[in-house]
Parts: C-alpha cells; sequence; structure tokens
C-alpha cells in the first residue's frame, strides 16, 4: 500500500455524507413547495370545508364522531402515502435518468447510508404534510389528537414504508409512465378502499376481506386510534404487520442497492 | 516496489445482452503519473473507467487504487480517486456552488473545508460570477469547468479524466492544461482520455491505446510518439486503420 492509502484514516459511518443526502434532497424539496407542501395542505382544507362545512349536518356520527372527524385521519395518511412515495420514486428516478445517482456511486458511500439517506428525506417531508394537515384540522375544529406518541410512530412508520416501496418503483421504473402506474393501480385504489371514508361495519359482511386484506385499512385506522381514539384493526396486529412490511421493504432495498440494480451499469 | 496508483488486472466486463465491453484488459500507472488513455469510441475507455469508479461492476479481474481494492474495500479506495466524467450527470436545477459543495458533502468534509475549497476552486475556474446560475443556464465550456471542480474538490489522489476538453473553447482547454500540470506537478496521478492527440502528446508521459476492449499497445510517450508520424500514425495504426487513412500519407 502506497503513503495516500496508508494515511486514509478508517472509514466509520459517513455521516456528513449521509447528511449530505438529505440537505440535497431537502434542497431539491424546496425548488417545488407548492407540490411538496402547499398542495396536499389546500387538499385537506377542501375536505373540511366539503365534509365539515357542505354536507357536515347531512351525514352520520360514527362512534360518537362527527363525519369530518372520522374521515380527518384517512385523508391525513393518504397524503402522507402520496408524499412519501412521490418524493422518493422521483427522486431516485430522476437521479437516474440525469445520471446524477453516479455523484453518489464514486462516493464514500455505503449503500446503507444512501437508503437511510433517502428515507430520511421521505420522513420529513412526510412528517411536515402530515403535521400541516393536523394543525390545519385542529384549527377548524376537524380533529384532535389523543396520542402525540402514536401518530408520530404512524406517519414515520408509514412514510417509511412508503418511501421504500418508491425506492422500489424509482428503481424498477424505465419511464415517466412506469413511475406513475403504481399511483393510478395500487396507491390511489388501495387508499380509497383501505378504510377512510367509512367504516368496516358500512360494508356487507361478504366485503369484508376487502378491509382486512388491505394493508391500508392497518394505516388508516392506526393514525385514525392515534388521532380519534376511533380503531377497527386490532393495534397490535397493525404496529406488527407494519414493522413486518419495514423490515421486508427494506431489506429488499437493501440487497438492490448492493447489487446495483438499476443504478449501476 | 512503490504501489502503484492504479493497478488493473485482467479486466473484463460484459453487460446484460452480452455485450463484451472490456475483454482482458490490464493497466498499471505508477503514482505520479500523467497517462493518456486512448482509443475509438466504443472501444471500452469509458467502461474500463466506470469499474474503477463504482459507477460499473467488473465482470472479473481486479482493480487496486494504491493498493486498495476497489471492489471488495470500495469507500476507502472511492476516497482517493476523482471522476470528472464524460457526460454531464449533473443535477440541472442546482448551482455551480451546490454541486461542488454536495460533492464535498459525499466524502465526507466538513463545512469549513467544503467552504475554503469551494470557494477556491469557483475562483481558479473562473465560475464565481456564475455561481448564482442553475446548471443548465451554464454554457458548455461553463458546465465542464464546473464537473471537473466537482471531481477535484476533495483534492483527490488519483484523477480520471474522460475527455475533458470535449467541446471546450481554446481558452478554457489552456486554463485546464494549466491546471492539470500544476497538480501533477504536486503529485496528483492523472489518467486522461481524450480525442485531441496534441493534448495527450502535450500532457502525457505515459500512454495505453484500447481498442474492441483489449490494450493494443502501452509504453511511454517516446516509444509511441517517437517513431515517423508521431502519435497519429501509432494510434491509427494501432487501432487498425489502413495505411492510406493515416494522416499525412
Amino acid at each position: 500500500m502506497s503513503g495516500a492509502a496508508e494515511n486514509l484514516t478508517p472509514m466509520g459511518v459517513n455521516w456528513i455524507g449521509l447528511y449530505t443526502i438529505v440537505r440535497r434532497e431537502v434542497q431539491r424539496m424546496m425548488r417545488v413547495p407548492i407540490q411538496a407542501f402547499i398542495a396536499p395542505w389546500i387538499s385537506a382544507l377542501l375536505f373540511i370545508f366539503i365534509f365539515g362545512f357542505v354536507l357536515g349536518s347531512t351525514m352520520r356520527t360514527i362512534g360518537g364522531h362527527r363525519y369530518i372527524e372520522f374521515v380527518m385521519p384517512g385523508i391525513l395518511m393518504m397524503n402522507i402515502i402520496n408524499a412519501a412515495f412521490l418524493q422518493s420514486s422521483s427522486a431516485i428516478y430522476f437521479s437516474r435518468f440525469i445520471k446524477f445517482v453516479e455523484e453518489m456511486l464514486v462516493a464514500p458511500l455505503s449503500y446503507l447510508e444512501m437508503v437511510v439517506g433517502s428515507i430520511a428525506t421521505v420522513v420529513l417531508r412526510a412528517s411536515i404534510t402530515g403535521i400541516g394537515i393536523l394543525f390545519i384540522g385542529m384549527f377548524f375544529g376537524a380533529t384532535t389528537i389523543e396520542s402525540w406518541p402514536l401518530f408520530i410512530f404512524w406517519i414515520v412508520a408509514v412514510s417509511t414504508i412508503f418511501g421504500l416501496a418508491g425506492i422500489l418503483v424509482g428503481l424498477w421504473s424505465k419511464s415517466f409512465e412506469q413511475l406513475n402506474m403504481p399511483v393510478v393501480f395500487f396507491l390511489t385504489p388501495l387508499s380509497m378502499l383501505g378504510g377512510s371514508f367509512f367504516t368496516l361495519k358500512m360494508l356487507p359482511g361478504w366485503l369484508h376481506w376487502m378491509l382486512w386484506g388491505n394493508p391500508f385499512f392497518y394505516f388508516i385506522n392506526g393514525i385514525r386510534g392515534a388521532m380519534i381514539g376511533v380503531d377497527e384493526a386490532p393495534q397490535g396486529l397493525s404496529v406488527a404487520l407494519t414493522l413486518l412490511m419495514i423490515l421486508v421493504l427494506g431489506g429488499t432495498v437493501w440487497r438492490l442497492f448492493s447489487r446495483g440494480y438499476g443504478l449501476r451499469e | 516496489m512503490p504501489t502503484p496508483a492504479l493497478s488493473v488486472r485482467n479486466l473484463r466486463k460484459v453487460y446484460r445482452r452480452g455485450n463484451v465491453a472490456v475483454d482482458d484488459l490490464s493497466l498499471t500507472i505508477n503514482e505520479g503519473d500523467f497517462f493518456g488513455f486512448l482509443g475509438p469510441n466504443g472501444a471500452g475507455k469509458s467502461t474500463t473507467i466506470h469499474c474503477i469508479t463504482g459507477i460499473a461492476e467488473p465482470t472479473s479481474g481486479t482493480i487496486e487504487i494504491f493498493g486498495l481494492d476497489a471492489v471488495k474495500n470500495y469507500r476507502d479506495a472511492r476516497r482517493l480517486v476523482g471522476l470528472c466524467p464524460q457526460e454531464f450527470n449533473v443535477d440541472p436545477f442546482a448551482t455551480p456552488g451546490q454541486i461542488v459543495d454536495w460533492a464535498g458533502g459525499y466524502f465526507g468534509m466538513n463545512r469549513a473545508q467544503r467552504k475554503s475549497r469551494v470557494d477556491y476552486l469557483m475562483e481558479r475556474f473562473e465560475l464565481t460570477p456564475h455561481l448564482k446560475k442553475s446548471f443548465r443556464e451554464l454554457s458548455g465550456g461553463l458546465k465542464r469547468r464546473v464537473v471537473l471542480a466537482r471531481a477535484l474538490v476533495h483534492d483527490p489522489r488519483l484523477i480520471i479524466l474522460d475527455e475533458p476538453t470535449a467541446g471546450v473553447d481554446v481558452e478554457l482547454r489552456r486554463v485546464l492544461w494549466r491546471y492539470l500540470q500544476d497538480i501533477n506537478g504536486d503529485g496528483r496521478t492523472i489518467l486522461l482520455t481524450s480525442h485531441y492527440l496534441e493534448e495527450v502528446e502535450r500532457l502525457c508521459r505515459d500512454i495505453a491505446i484500447v481498442n474492441a476492449g483489449k490494450i493494443v499497445r502501452q509504453g511511454t510517450k517516446a516509444e509511441i510518439a517517437g517513431a515517423p508520424g508521431g502519435l497519429e500514425n501509432a494510434y491509427l495504426a494501432a487501432t487498425g486503420a489502413e495505411a492510406d487513412h493515416v494522416a499525412g500519407q
């Protein structure tokens, strides 16, 4: 080994590199604040106006809560899922498309640092989106908060899941058409049919499988429990399922990164 | 015997569709050398560089950077290398300062180190007046300066320049040549690919010519360019050009 290599101090975690990934993504995100934050907040405001003000008096109460209080957690969760998925899928796809992902590939960054850096940004964006919607809801009396720790858990856990799913799609996609396919065919239908706007009891018995088999049902009910204390899914099952999904998706993403799938030639 | 700056042994790279881009290529570059890596388009120069820097995964063979395995010990090996790629692989909406600063961050440089280095490189490559422009607003020559500054931000021991002067005007080419000669004089090792033979002849001390994924000629500049017809003749002969295609004949 030559002097150049001998003078190197052994490299531990590249904290500055990891922080730089987050910093770069935040700076990129702040170029499009309307798309990143204002759009979901306006969408939440519109739901509050329609379900709380226009239709509020005609809707029945659920579990002692007004209809707007019942649907707000679902609306919040749908926005978190969208924010997380779009942030990570577009970031990875754009960096592959323009090839600036090579900046990271030639740097002394481990694959784990790259994944953690990307997910940290996703969680940040989803948290700002979610907490913004919560405050808007609280300001208009459309929601409350029962448990802050559970609320934070659900935002972080669900945004991690969809951040990881977004990375998978961003690595797999070869066109903008493919990038949008999961939103059209999975994210929107599963979140609309995951109990955002109705309870399990509103469905006929033969359709209950549609909710029990839909992971979004557990996420939406989890955050609903944290916000208004109404939860149709067992909390333990929801938490276990969520952690399992993080583990499986995280392992898959890390494996694909270390193999260079979609990244290296 | 001192450890070479770069040692490539029996490198082979086969792409997914079976295209053999590099085939049993071996190369040694000594520390402090200014090495010219020549070959026609598609000969395997960029693929070799991509394998060295981690953009591509070698199919087989070994690559060592200052004695460090570039695959097994990739993190430490990459700290010693700076790459100026052929393509502008840059976030087009970012500013020159951001691009160079982020690169410094990836290499673990703290804020003070980055600031001082970014300021120096912006000044050196006359990018200071363009600091607030986005990359896509810059001219071709300015873009080239930005990617070069990015490659140098962590003051690497081995600098790999893949056609750094392609599409660049004479003035910048000369600024760049002076800078490269300066840092080579300071002990930095440089691997340069270029289609401008006069550039290679002017700057490099050792030369390798690659064709169809294999090294077809390697030696000192005197050995290769010293024969009648100079480097151009040697290059065309090594890459299989017919005699009547050779310039000047």
